[in-house]
């Protein structure tokens, strides 16, 4: 029990880790939102970590409050982060995404199915296609690619010592 | 039974999820532009959390280039800066008034309401999925702020307008460059009226104008006309930069907005009732 608490709580300060990062590079320089996703960061990262499940209900939440800090379809998000949670999970029990190569092409597919769900549900509801003024979010799997192969080498690094 | 919930468990949370979310976007299909209770209470809980966070940056900037600053140069910078926005807006309403209004007791009178027209507001924060759709900013329901109120920037131009959810304290502004939005104007010159709408990346589109309606220049200045009810008229709200004329029944007629993205530290909001303004 104390153990699912430490998670949650962990889970907790990282999206609102993520929360802040969004607020601060909103305010800093717009579109670096079209480029760099935190959520989806965190939801990886987690879902990486504890499973499945848990990448799935924390995607749930940080889907839910970037939709509630975005015009449109509540849910739309939220829906396509919990299906990132859930393949995150899913194909890091399968697989070995520990090596940093393999991690950047583990956290880029992953970024890029969530952005492919995302941009479909956005066509579905809204009847129209992602313009191509904002061809900057084509940038966003990269961009969480990089950041996140680089979480994953610090998280291991950080572990190191203890084992 | 408790095996088959051990055996399935994880394959039924997920799909209780996935389909809580099929649950939560049908049920937004009748609510039409309104915001469900949920979505409301999670802006409520998460927006302080977000100004929070917008005010600690300012104040850790603002401290940072106090200390390298003269502080009294600052301050009076600071109050020189204050003082200019509101007469911007003040020159701005002023001269718009002038010309709607006929009759020197009536322009008094306005003249005399005209300092609780807008209340001046910071932007907290930008659309978490397009930063060109909203804008989330430090004011809310107890400063007078109200759904479908006109924000404009700190010269005067047209942002967008005041949307659901607005809290206690914060607020979200549907900008002017959102897809769904839609602004009544007309062009300085040619007097083209249409519907300016936004465009992805940052830019807006003057929609409805027939290939046949003479006129429209590149450089043209679009104004607000009021007909939509919800903008008060004379707001500045953009720039032709662009108008195609092609075999369909409309020019593609692309507008730049007047007003900045990152520019947009400080907005107005009108807080008067459009039948009240004029």
């Amino acid at each position: 029990m104390r153990g699912i608490l430490k998670d949650i709580l962990e889970a907790a300060a990282a999206t609102l880790a993520a929360f802040l990062l969004y607020s601060l590079a909103g305010r800093a320089y717009p579109p670096l939102l079209l480029v760099f996703n935190a959520f989806s960061l965190v939801v990886i990262l987690f879902a990486v970590w504890k499973g499945e499940v848990f990448g799935a209900v924390l995607g749930t939440a940080c889907g839910l409050l970037q939709d509630s800090f975005s015009l449109g379809v509540f849910g739309i998000a939220g829906l396509s982060k919990t299906l990132l949670g859930v393949a995150a999970g899913f194909i890091s029990r399968k697989m070995q995404v520990g090596p940093p190569l393999r991690g950047f092409v583990f956290v880029f597919v992953c970024s890029a199915g969530e952005l492919a769900v995302w941009i479909f549900l956005y066509a579905l509801v809204f009847s129209r296609k992602l313009g191509s003024g904002n061809a900057l979010i084509l940038f966003q799997p990269l961009a969480t690619a990089a950041l996140g192969s680089a979480l994953f080498a610090l998280a291991r690094r950080l572990k190191a010592p203890r084992s | 039974m408790p095996s088959f919930w051990k055996d399935r468990k994880n394959a039924i949370v997920i799909g209780a999820v996935v389909f809580a979310h099929f649950v939560l976007i049908s049920v937004q299909v009748p609510l039409g532009s309104e915001r469900t209770l949920f979505e409301r209470a999670v802006f409520a809980v998460f927006a302080p959390i977000q100004r929070a966070a917008a005010g600690a940056a300012s104040a850790l900037s603002g401290s940072w280039k106090g200390y390298f600053r003269l502080r009294g140069v600052q301050a009076e910078n600071q109050r020189l800066l204050k003082e200019l926005f509101f007469a911007r807006q003040e020159n701005f309403f002023l001269r718009e008034r002038l010309r709607f209004v006929q009759g020197e007791a009536k322009i008094r009178e306005n003249l005399a309401a005209i300092g609780k027209t807008f209340v001046a507001a910071r932007v907290v924060g930008m659309d978490a999925s397009d930063p060109f759709r909203s804008l989330v900013i430090n004011r809310g329901t107890a400063d007078g702020v109200r759904a479908n109120m006109a924000v404009c920037d700190r010269n005067g131009n047209l942002v967008g307008r005041v949307v659901q959810p607005v809290s206690l304290r914060e607020a979200k502004v549907q900008l002017i460059t959102d897809a769904e939005a839609g602004v009544s104007v007309v062009s300085g010159t040619a007097r083209i009226v249409g519907v300016l709408a936004g465009a992805a990346g940052g830019e807006c589109r003057l929609r409805y104008v027939m290939n046949t309606t003479p006129g429209g220049q590149e450089g043209e200045e679009l104004i607000t006309t009021g007909f939509d009810r919800l903008f008060p008229p004379g707001i500045r709200a953009g720039r032709i930069i662009s108008v195609l004329t092609d075999a369909s029944l409309f020019k593609t007629i692309r507008v730049a907005p007047f007003f900045r993205f990152n520019d947009l530290d400080q907005v107005a909001v009108i807080t008067e009732r459009f039948e009240e303004l004029f």
